[in-house]
């Protein structure tokens, strides 16, 4: 207990008031999201999965790379590369990228958020967030964007790569011309990832005094609803898209489905098969209704963020 | 100066009146809020950082309303809660600089100050330990720490001695008192520990069932009316207490060799009769004090007028 002078090089350890600047009390959620992304990024593990979920952007980076080299020097001339550029369809393969995204993803988005609020709850942090001039939305809007600013960014930097290259590269081959709009298109569809994600996560963690249970809940629920959509893209598949129409629309009922269905939405695409490769029986599952779905997105991360909202209490009531 | 005026303050949880009409005025330095559990200690602490609601009734705290400026207020709080707190995963010093962070101090200071505090508070040794590794009397002292961090001109400390062995909270009363006295910080103390209580504060306020029961200085509560004084002697002896009952003096056993001794003269009147009448009566006076009344006496006073 150091309360006197102890007669060392640091003489006089007893205590002193702080005269220094204070900052206003606005923006303190920044400090909540910059504190949890420093924390988190510490981890090995979450930079490697964050970027593996880039890997259909690199191996299709490597492959678009070799068919250029090997196709250029073809003594036919253009003709063989032409061909394979034309049964590429460029909104398609960022579709691919964040399709496949998708399941590294939820790994992020765990390893990002289970413990956010369930760590916290178990450790009692709350209190130590709300008696500084930080509040309930400042809690909560860190914590969110603490989350949300990471699966952005891993979404963003390969996708903004890929879109880099193309358009420098594959301008000749209809990059650009296929969809003026796609770059806009893509900037504004990346964003829902991680708004679903990361409100979803966060009402999840709020109901949890325990990271882990957190965690394993939210892959519950990926899983067992991806498996429903997994039923019905067969069904739909196997009728030969005679079964009725709303089984398609059922294709989309999982959390990466809702994200798959609004990228398809916003770019008006239904898919092609990965890599240009050509699959004549392949059938693609036409995107739900934009607003239906945009609409159980936005419904979904309110209905969680208003369940977090509720589960933080500065005071604990106990009910009679 | 007060540094915490409330006024008619009503708050309830549901249908239960935590808080009942209570008014009172806090001044600068040290003050013991005292109460059984359930009386309304911890709410009236929260209320006044703005995390609950008022029903009716007002309250300023560093000349700042409660209602409407909860978080100016907390900026110039620090918050010592009863319960262990702490984020997970952090290290001592990277805990207490976040807190300093959240209170708005910049990063580089937030973070030589969490060194300057953690060492204050004695935990200089282990301050890059993860703070979940701590034991109880560590976990008190940084949670104090983290109050402290960003200098604030009240604290706030909710059973601050809870959990700590005999040696611990010692030491963290001593550690409140040098804080409360002389460093220009102002403190709440919540405790029903009421030796705690004496050893730090100056003052103390009294809550019973939501309701303001007793306020003042410890040392006006304790005195008695007419500063009777007790005497203790080698043996008892009852020439001694006839002596003095000849003399007008109204002579109270309190133990088999101690007496309290009232009159309405002067206590230095008092004094040279005690003196003379042990002179002739051969006592041997031991000892020789104004007589007080005890906290917990007042305590239980307080407690048993609701």
């Amino acid at each position: 207990m150091s309360t006197v002078p102890n007669g060392g090089p640091i003489a006089d350890l007893s205590y002193r008031g702080y005269d220094g600047p204070l900052e206003s009390p606005r923006m303190r959620w920044w400090v909540i999201a910059r504190q949890g992304i420093q924390l988190a990024l510490k981890r090995k593990g979450l930079w490697a999965v964050m970027i593996g979920s880039a890997w259909y952007y690199l191996v299709m980076l490597i492959v678009l790379f070799f068919v250029q080299q090997v196709l250029s020097a073809n003594p036919m001339g253009e003709a063989p590369m032409a061909a394979f550029m034309k049964r590429l369809v460029w909104k398609d393969q960022f579709l691919h990228g964040f399709s496949y995204a998708q399941l590294p993803l939820l790994a992020v988005t765990i390893m990002l958020g289970s413990g956010a609020i369930a760590n916290d709850n178990r450790s009692k942090a709350l209190m130590v967030y709300l008696s500084k001039p930080a509040d309930k939305t400042d809690y909560l809007l860190g914590k969110w964007i603490g989350i949300a600013l990471p699966i952005w960014l891993t979404l963003l930097v390969p996708t903004v790569m890929f879109y880099g290259y193309g358009a420098l590269t594959f301008r000749q081959y209809g990059f650009i011309s296929d969809d003026p709009w796609l770059f806009p298109k893509l900037m504004a569809v990346l964003p829902l990832a991680a708004l679903m994600h990361s409100s979803l996560m966060l009402g999840v963690s709020s109901l949890f005094d325990q990271g882990r249970v957190a965690g394993a809940t939210y892959a519950g629920i990926y899983f067992l609803t991806n498996f429903f959509t997994v039923l019905m893209g067969a069904a739909w598949n196997s009728s030969r898209g005679e079964a009725p129409a709303f089984v398609k629309t059922l294709y989309y009922g999982s959390l990466d489905g809702l994200l798959i269905g609004s990228f398809k939405a916003i770019m008006g695409t239904s898919g092609t098969p990965p890599f240009g490769i050509q699959a004549p029986r392949a059938i693609a599952i036409e995107p739900p209704p934009i607003v239906l779905v945009l609409g159980i997105v936005l419904g979904l991360c309110v209905i969680s963020l208003g369940l977090a909202w509720r589960k933080i209490r500065a005071v604990e009531v106990v009910g009679g | 100066m007060s540094i915490a005026s409330v006024k008619n303050l009503t708050v309830q949880y549901g249908p239960f009146t935590a808080l009942d009409d209570f008014s009172c005025e806090i001044p600068e330095g040290c003050t013991g809020l005292l109460g059984p559990n359930g009386a309304g200690k911890t709410t009236l602490l929260k209320t006044l950082l703005g995390f609950v609601n008022p029903k009716s009734g007002s309250a300023t705290v560093l000349d700042r309303d409660i209602r409407t400026q909860g978080k100016q207020i907390r900026q110039l709080i620090g918050l010592m809660p009863e319960q262990d707190c702490h984020i997970p995963g952090m290290t001592a010093v990277g805990f207490v600089a976040y807190a300093g962070e959240l209170a708005g101090m910049p990063a580089p200071q937030a973070l030589r100050r969490a060194h300057e505090v953690l060492e204050y508070c004695g935990l200089g040794e282990a301050r890059y330990r993860n703070v979940e590794t701590y034991s109880t009397g560590m976990k008190q002292r940084i949670k104090l720490a983290q109050a402290l961090v960003h200098g604030p001109k009240l604290l706030l400390l909710d059973e601050p001695t809870n959990g700590l062995d005999p040696r611990g909270r010692e030491e963290m009363l001593t550690l409140i008192r040098s804080v409360s006295h002389g460093r220009g910080v102002n403190v709440i103390v919540s405790s029903h520990v009421l030796p705690d209580i004496e050893r730090v504060c100056d003052r103390v306020v009294v809550v019973m069932k939501g309701k303001l029961r007793m306020a003042g200085t410890i040392r006006d509560l304790k005195a008695i009316e007419g500063q009777p004084a007790d005497v203790e002697l080698r043996e008892a002896s009852p020439e001694f207490v006839r002596y003095l009952e000849q003399e007008g003096l109204l002579v109270t056993p309190t133990r088999p060799n101690t007496y309290r001794i009232s009159t309405d003269r002067s206590p230095e009147a008092m004094t040279q009769m005690v003196f003379r009448a042990a002179q002739a009566t051969h006592a041997q006076v031991r000892g020789f004090q104004i007589a007080e009344r005890t906290l917990e006496e007042i305590f239980m006073e307080a407690i048993e007028t609701a």
